[in-house]
Protein backbone atom coordinates (compact mmCIF):
# COMPACT_ATOMS: atom_id res chain seq x y z
CA UNK A 1 0.00 0.00 0.00
CA UNK A 2 2.95 2.12 -0.36
CA UNK A 3 3.13 2.46 3.51
CA UNK A 4 5.40 5.25 4.06
CA UNK A 5 8.52 4.64 5.76
CA UNK A 6 7.46 6.18 9.19
CA UNK A 7 10.95 7.15 11.14
CA UNK A 8 9.43 10.62 11.92
CA UNK A 9 9.24 12.26 15.70
CA UNK A 10 5.53 11.80 16.90
CA UNK A 11 3.63 14.87 17.69
CA UNK A 12 3.20 14.90 21.59
CA UNK A 13 0.92 15.93 23.92
CA UNK A 14 -1.75 15.24 21.85
CA UNK A 15 -4.86 16.14 24.36
CA UNK A 16 -8.73 17.32 24.36
CA UNK A 17 -9.57 21.34 25.22
CA UNK A 18 -12.85 21.26 26.35
CA UNK A 19 -15.34 24.44 27.09
CA UNK A 20 -18.70 24.25 27.75
CA UNK A 21 -18.42 20.77 25.78
CA UNK A 22 -16.49 22.35 22.68
CA UNK A 23 -13.83 19.54 21.94
CA UNK A 24 -11.07 20.32 19.99
CA UNK A 25 -8.30 18.11 20.04
CA UNK A 26 -4.83 20.07 20.24
CA UNK A 27 -0.68 18.65 19.39
CA UNK A 28 2.44 20.00 19.64
CA UNK A 29 4.72 19.62 16.73
CA UNK A 30 7.22 16.46 16.35
CA UNK A 31 10.11 17.78 18.20
CA UNK A 32 13.38 18.86 15.85
CA UNK A 33 10.74 19.31 12.68
CA UNK A 34 10.04 23.08 11.69
CA UNK A 35 8.00 23.78 8.73
CA UNK A 36 6.19 21.74 6.98
CA UNK A 37 4.99 19.33 8.88
CA UNK A 38 1.68 17.95 8.11
CA UNK A 39 -1.14 16.04 10.15
CA UNK A 40 -4.21 13.62 9.96
CA UNK A 41 -6.37 13.18 12.29
CA UNK A 42 -8.72 10.24 13.04
CA UNK A 43 -11.11 9.89 16.61
CA UNK A 44 -12.98 6.55 17.97
CA UNK A 45 -16.17 6.06 19.73
CA UNK A 46 -14.47 4.11 22.88
CA UNK A 47 -16.02 0.47 23.12
CA UNK A 48 -16.87 0.94 19.21
CA UNK A 49 -14.66 -1.05 16.46
CA UNK A 50 -13.67 1.69 14.22
CA UNK A 51 -11.65 4.41 13.78
CA UNK A 52 -12.72 7.58 12.11
CA UNK A 53 -10.92 10.12 9.86
CA UNK A 54 -11.73 13.31 10.38
CA UNK A 55 -12.03 14.59 6.22
CA UNK A 56 -11.26 18.74 7.55
CA UNK A 57 -8.26 17.68 9.37
CA UNK A 58 -6.66 15.81 6.61
CA UNK A 59 -2.90 17.62 5.73
CA UNK A 60 -3.24 20.24 7.65
CA UNK A 61 -0.23 22.26 8.87
CA UNK A 62 -1.70 23.71 12.17
CA UNK A 63 -2.13 21.75 15.29
CA UNK A 64 -5.77 21.66 16.60
CA UNK A 65 -8.82 19.89 15.08
CA UNK A 66 -12.07 20.69 16.05
CA UNK A 67 -14.04 17.34 16.98
CA UNK A 68 -16.67 19.25 18.76
CA UNK A 69 -19.66 17.31 16.21
CA UNK A 70 -17.77 14.11 16.41
CA UNK A 71 -17.90 14.48 20.19
CA UNK A 72 -21.50 15.78 20.59
CA UNK A 73 -22.84 12.71 22.74
CA UNK A 74 -21.72 12.95 26.17
CA UNK A 75 -22.92 9.69 27.01
CA UNK A 76 -20.16 8.54 25.06
CA UNK A 77 -16.57 8.58 25.56
CA UNK A 78 -13.68 9.09 22.99
CA UNK A 79 -10.13 8.38 21.69
CA UNK A 80 -8.48 10.73 19.10
CA UNK A 81 -5.28 10.23 17.53
CA UNK A 82 -2.93 12.41 14.98
CA UNK A 83 0.01 11.25 12.45
CA UNK A 84 2.58 13.43 11.32
CA UNK A 85 4.01 13.74 8.14
CA UNK A 86 7.17 15.71 6.00
CA UNK A 87 9.17 14.67 3.24
CA UNK A 88 7.67 11.51 2.95
CA UNK A 89 8.21 10.32 5.73
CA UNK A 90 5.49 9.66 8.79
CA UNK A 91 5.05 9.58 12.80
CA UNK A 92 3.32 6.95 14.49
CA UNK A 93 -0.46 7.70 15.32
CA UNK A 94 -0.58 9.17 18.53
CA UNK A 95 -3.36 8.63 20.90
CA UNK A 96 -5.09 11.26 23.82
CA UNK A 97 -6.26 9.39 26.92
CA UNK A 98 -9.86 8.21 27.16
CA UNK A 99 -12.16 11.63 26.38
CA UNK A 100 -15.28 12.03 29.08
CA UNK A 101 -16.98 14.99 27.65
CA UNK A 102 -19.40 15.31 30.48
CA UNK A 103 -16.58 15.09 33.01
CA UNK A 104 -13.37 16.43 30.70
CA UNK A 105 -15.16 19.82 29.79
CA UNK A 106 -14.50 23.13 31.78
CA UNK A 107 -17.32 25.46 32.27
CA UNK A 108 -17.35 29.25 31.72
CA UNK A 109 -19.32 31.75 34.21
CA UNK A 110 -22.51 32.30 34.16
CA UNK A 111 -23.66 35.37 33.22
CA UNK A 112 -24.69 37.92 35.78
CA UNK A 113 -27.77 40.27 35.52
CA UNK A 114 -28.07 43.05 38.15
CA UNK A 115 -31.57 45.26 38.94
CA UNK A 116 -31.91 47.11 41.98
CA UNK A 117 -34.31 48.81 44.58
CA UNK A 118 -33.75 51.65 47.41
CA UNK A 119 -32.37 48.44 49.63
CA UNK A 120 -31.69 45.51 47.65
CA UNK A 121 -30.78 44.15 44.78
CA UNK A 122 -31.92 41.33 42.22
CA UNK A 123 -29.72 39.20 40.39
CA UNK A 124 -30.31 36.77 37.70
CA UNK A 125 -27.72 34.31 36.86
CA UNK A 126 -27.74 32.42 33.54
CA UNK A 127 -26.01 29.59 32.71
CA UNK A 128 -23.31 28.63 29.54
CA UNK A 129 -24.90 26.85 26.87
CA UNK A 130 -23.20 23.72 25.68
CA UNK A 131 -21.83 23.90 22.44
CA UNK A 132 -24.03 23.64 19.23
CA UNK A 133 -23.73 22.42 15.91
CA UNK A 134 -24.50 25.42 14.16
CA UNK A 135 -26.03 29.06 15.51
CA UNK A 136 -29.56 28.43 14.86
CA UNK A 137 -29.65 25.07 16.13
CA UNK A 138 -31.20 24.04 19.75
CA UNK A 139 -29.95 25.52 22.62
CA UNK A 140 -29.10 23.37 25.32
CA UNK A 141 -27.97 24.67 28.83
CA UNK A 142 -25.26 23.45 31.04
CA UNK A 143 -28.29 23.39 33.37
CA UNK A 144 -29.94 20.37 31.55
CA UNK A 145 -27.10 18.62 31.28
CA UNK A 146 -25.86 18.97 34.91
CA UNK A 147 -28.83 18.37 37.32
CA UNK A 148 -27.01 19.56 40.40
CA UNK A 149 -25.89 22.75 38.89
CA UNK A 150 -25.16 25.34 41.57
CA UNK A 151 -24.37 28.47 41.81
CA UNK A 152 -21.76 30.86 44.52
CA UNK A 153 -22.24 33.81 44.17
CA UNK A 154 -20.18 37.02 46.03
CA UNK A 155 -21.88 40.09 46.62
CA UNK A 156 -19.41 43.35 48.06
CA UNK A 157 -19.71 46.72 49.41
CA UNK A 158 -17.70 49.04 47.60
CA UNK A 159 -17.93 51.33 50.29
CA UNK A 160 -17.51 49.34 53.34
CA UNK A 161 -15.76 46.39 51.29
CA UNK A 162 -17.92 44.17 53.13
CA UNK A 163 -18.02 41.13 50.86
CA UNK A 164 -20.72 38.16 51.49
CA UNK A 165 -20.70 34.72 49.69
CA UNK A 166 -24.19 32.80 48.71
CA UNK A 167 -24.62 29.28 47.47
CA UNK A 168 -27.94 29.22 45.72
CA UNK A 169 -29.66 26.22 43.18
CA UNK A 170 -32.11 27.99 40.95
CA UNK A 171 -30.80 31.16 39.13
CA UNK A 172 -32.08 34.28 41.01
CA UNK A 173 -31.13 35.87 44.55
CA UNK A 174 -32.64 39.20 45.89
CA UNK A 175 -30.24 40.30 48.45
CA UNK A 176 -32.24 42.62 51.20
CA UNK A 177 -31.25 45.18 53.87
CA UNK A 178 -29.13 47.13 52.10
CA UNK A 179 -28.03 50.32 52.33
CA UNK A 180 -29.92 52.91 49.62
CA UNK A 181 -27.47 55.02 47.60
CA UNK A 182 -24.77 52.26 47.67
CA UNK A 183 -22.52 50.99 45.25
CA UNK A 184 -22.69 46.93 45.50
CA UNK A 185 -20.62 44.62 42.76
CA UNK A 186 -21.62 41.21 42.19
CA UNK A 187 -19.26 38.23 41.33
CA UNK A 188 -20.79 34.64 40.06
CA UNK A 189 -19.55 30.88 39.50
CA UNK A 190 -20.90 27.62 38.88
CA UNK A 191 -20.33 24.61 41.02
CA UNK A 192 -21.32 21.27 40.01
CA UNK A 193 -21.23 18.76 43.29
CA UNK A 194 -21.08 15.57 41.03
CA UNK A 195 -19.13 14.82 38.87
CA UNK A 196 -17.08 17.68 40.59
CA UNK A 197 -16.68 20.69 38.26
CA UNK A 198 -16.84 24.43 38.82
CA UNK A 199 -15.62 27.51 36.57
CA UNK A 200 -14.18 30.12 37.73
CA UNK A 201 -15.59 33.50 39.06
CA UNK A 202 -17.05 35.67 36.22
CA UNK A 203 -16.04 39.62 36.44
CA UNK A 204 -17.48 41.89 38.58
CA UNK A 205 -20.85 43.88 38.12
CA UNK A 206 -21.93 46.55 39.88
CA UNK A 207 -25.06 48.45 40.42
CA UNK A 208 -25.77 51.22 42.67
CA UNK A 209 -29.16 50.70 45.39
CA UNK A 210 -31.36 54.06 44.77
CA UNK A 211 -31.56 56.76 46.76
CA UNK A 212 -33.41 57.14 49.91
CA UNK A 213 -36.39 59.47 48.68
CA UNK A 214 -37.39 60.14 52.13
CA UNK A 215 -33.54 61.29 53.21
CA UNK B 1 -21.09 8.31 49.08
CA UNK B 2 -20.88 8.77 45.32
CA UNK B 3 -19.02 11.72 45.35
CA UNK B 4 -16.82 9.88 47.25
CA UNK B 5 -16.34 7.30 44.79
CA UNK B 6 -16.33 9.76 42.25
CA UNK B 7 -13.67 11.50 43.65
CA UNK B 8 -11.42 8.34 43.81
CA UNK B 9 -11.87 7.68 40.69
CA UNK B 10 -10.83 11.15 39.41
CA UNK B 11 -7.81 10.60 41.01
CA UNK B 12 -6.63 7.37 39.17
CA UNK B 13 -8.86 7.98 36.43
CA UNK B 14 -5.83 8.68 33.89
CA UNK B 15 -3.68 5.92 35.67
CA UNK B 16 -6.35 2.55 35.11
CA UNK B 17 -7.24 3.47 31.95
CA UNK B 18 -3.90 4.19 30.44
CA UNK B 19 -3.72 0.22 31.58
CA UNK B 20 -6.83 -0.98 29.28
CA UNK B 21 -5.40 -0.88 25.71
CA UNK B 22 -8.50 -2.31 24.18
CA UNK B 23 -10.48 0.46 23.08
CA UNK B 24 -13.14 -1.52 21.00
CA UNK B 25 -14.92 -2.96 23.68
CA UNK B 26 -16.39 -1.89 26.36
CA UNK B 27 -17.79 -3.87 29.59
CA UNK B 28 -21.09 -1.11 30.44
CA UNK B 29 -21.96 0.98 27.39
CA UNK B 30 -21.71 -1.58 24.09
CA UNK B 31 -23.37 -2.54 22.47
CA UNK B 32 -26.10 -1.41 24.79
CA UNK B 33 -25.95 1.65 26.32
CA UNK B 34 -27.23 1.85 30.48
CA UNK B 35 -28.42 5.45 29.18
CA UNK B 36 -30.96 3.27 27.23
CA UNK B 37 -31.79 1.40 30.65
CA UNK B 38 -35.35 1.85 31.96
CA UNK B 39 -36.41 3.78 34.90
CA UNK B 40 -38.14 1.22 36.24
CA UNK B 41 -35.32 -1.19 35.96
CA UNK B 42 -32.79 1.38 36.93
CA UNK B 43 -32.94 0.07 40.79
CA UNK B 44 -32.20 -3.57 39.44
CA UNK B 45 -29.42 -2.74 37.40
CA UNK B 46 -27.31 -1.02 40.52
CA UNK B 47 -28.58 -3.80 42.77
CA UNK B 48 -26.49 -5.79 40.29
CA UNK B 49 -23.96 -3.54 39.43
CA UNK B 50 -22.78 -2.83 42.86
CA UNK B 51 -22.53 -6.47 43.27
CA UNK B 52 -20.59 -7.22 40.18
CA UNK B 53 -18.10 -4.67 41.01
CA UNK B 54 -17.76 -6.02 44.53
CA UNK B 55 -17.53 -9.74 43.48
CA UNK B 56 -15.86 -9.75 40.02
CA UNK B 57 -13.59 -6.37 39.87
CA UNK B 58 -12.07 -5.11 43.03
CA UNK B 59 -10.59 -8.05 44.20
CA UNK B 60 -8.97 -8.41 40.95
CA UNK B 61 -7.38 -4.87 40.33
CA UNK B 62 -3.85 -5.11 42.66
CA UNK B 63 -1.71 -3.08 40.47
CA UNK B 64 2.26 -2.28 41.38
CA UNK B 65 1.35 1.11 42.80
CA UNK B 66 0.45 1.44 46.48
CA UNK B 67 -1.08 4.85 46.23
CA UNK B 68 -3.55 3.40 43.22
CA UNK B 69 -4.31 0.16 45.65
CA UNK B 70 -5.33 2.43 48.45
CA UNK B 71 -7.64 4.35 46.05
CA UNK B 72 -9.22 1.47 44.55
CA UNK B 73 -9.69 0.22 48.46
CA UNK B 74 -11.51 3.35 49.48
CA UNK B 75 -13.99 3.39 46.10
CA UNK B 76 -14.52 -0.63 47.21
CA UNK B 77 -15.60 0.70 50.93
CA UNK B 78 -17.69 3.31 49.48
CA UNK B 79 -19.25 0.81 47.16
CA UNK B 80 -19.79 -1.56 50.09
CA UNK B 81 -21.77 0.85 52.03
CA UNK B 82 -24.08 1.99 49.45
CA UNK B 83 -24.47 -1.93 48.52
CA UNK B 84 -25.99 -2.52 52.06
CA UNK B 85 -28.44 0.50 51.92
CA UNK B 86 -29.66 -1.10 48.45
CA UNK B 87 -29.52 -4.46 50.33
CA UNK B 88 -32.52 -3.03 52.28
CA UNK B 89 -34.59 -1.93 48.79
CA UNK B 90 -33.74 -5.32 47.09
CA UNK B 91 -35.15 -7.14 50.75
CA UNK B 92 -38.10 -4.85 51.34
CA UNK B 93 -39.08 -5.81 47.14
CA UNK B 94 -38.64 -2.82 45.55
CA UNK B 95 -36.22 -2.94 43.36
CA UNK B 96 -37.97 -5.67 40.64
CA UNK B 97 -35.43 -6.77 37.58
CA UNK B 98 -37.55 -6.34 34.10
CA UNK B 99 -36.66 -8.57 31.47
CA UNK B 100 -34.61 -5.84 29.62
CA UNK B 101 -32.26 -5.42 32.79
CA UNK B 102 -31.28 -9.16 32.97
CA UNK B 103 -30.70 -8.64 29.30
CA UNK B 104 -28.48 -6.08 29.84
CA UNK B 105 -26.95 -7.35 32.84
CA UNK B 106 -26.35 -10.47 30.84
CA UNK B 107 -24.54 -8.81 28.21
CA UNK B 108 -22.03 -6.88 30.67
CA UNK B 109 -21.37 -10.40 32.00
CA UNK B 110 -20.30 -11.61 28.58
CA UNK B 111 -18.44 -8.78 27.58
CA UNK B 112 -16.39 -9.08 30.93
CA UNK B 113 -16.27 -12.68 30.45
CA UNK B 114 -15.08 -12.34 27.10
CA UNK B 115 -11.47 -10.74 28.43
CA UNK B 116 -9.30 -12.71 30.99
CA UNK B 117 -10.07 -11.77 34.56
CA UNK B 118 -7.53 -9.10 35.02
CA UNK B 119 -7.89 -7.13 31.81
CA UNK B 120 -11.75 -7.87 32.13
CA UNK B 121 -11.53 -6.09 35.88
CA UNK B 122 -8.46 -3.07 34.87
CA UNK B 123 -11.05 -2.47 32.20
CA UNK B 124 -14.54 -1.91 34.57
CA UNK B 125 -12.51 -0.18 36.78
CA UNK B 126 -11.49 2.62 34.32
CA UNK B 127 -15.79 2.53 33.34
CA UNK B 128 -16.58 3.59 36.38
CA UNK B 129 -17.10 6.88 35.21
CA UNK B 130 -19.87 5.40 32.64
CA UNK B 131 -21.73 4.09 35.79
CA UNK B 132 -21.58 7.33 37.90
CA UNK B 133 -22.37 9.46 35.02
CA UNK B 134 -26.05 7.30 34.29
CA UNK B 135 -26.50 7.09 37.89
CA UNK B 136 -26.23 10.84 38.38
CA UNK B 137 -28.02 11.56 35.32
CA UNK B 138 -31.04 9.97 36.17
CA UNK B 139 -31.16 10.58 39.96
Amino acid sequence: SGELYCSLPNPRNVHFESINMKNVLHWSAPEGTGEGVLYKVKYSVYGVGKWIRKPECRNINRTWCDLSNETADYEEQYYASVKAFLNGMCSDWMETARFNPLTDTKIDPPVVNLSSTEKSISIILTAPEKWKRSPDGESVSLLQVYPGLQYNVSVLNKKTKKRWFFSISNNTLVVPWLEPGTAYCVSAQIHVTTPLLHSGFSKEYCIATLKDKTA
Amino acid sequence: SVTEIRSGFTAIKANIQARDPIRTLSILSHPQSLHKVKSSDRCCIIHNLFNFYMDKVFKHCQTEDSYINRKISSIANSFLSIKKKLEQCHNQNKCLCGQESTEKFKQILANYEGLNITSAAIKSLGELDILLDWMEKSR
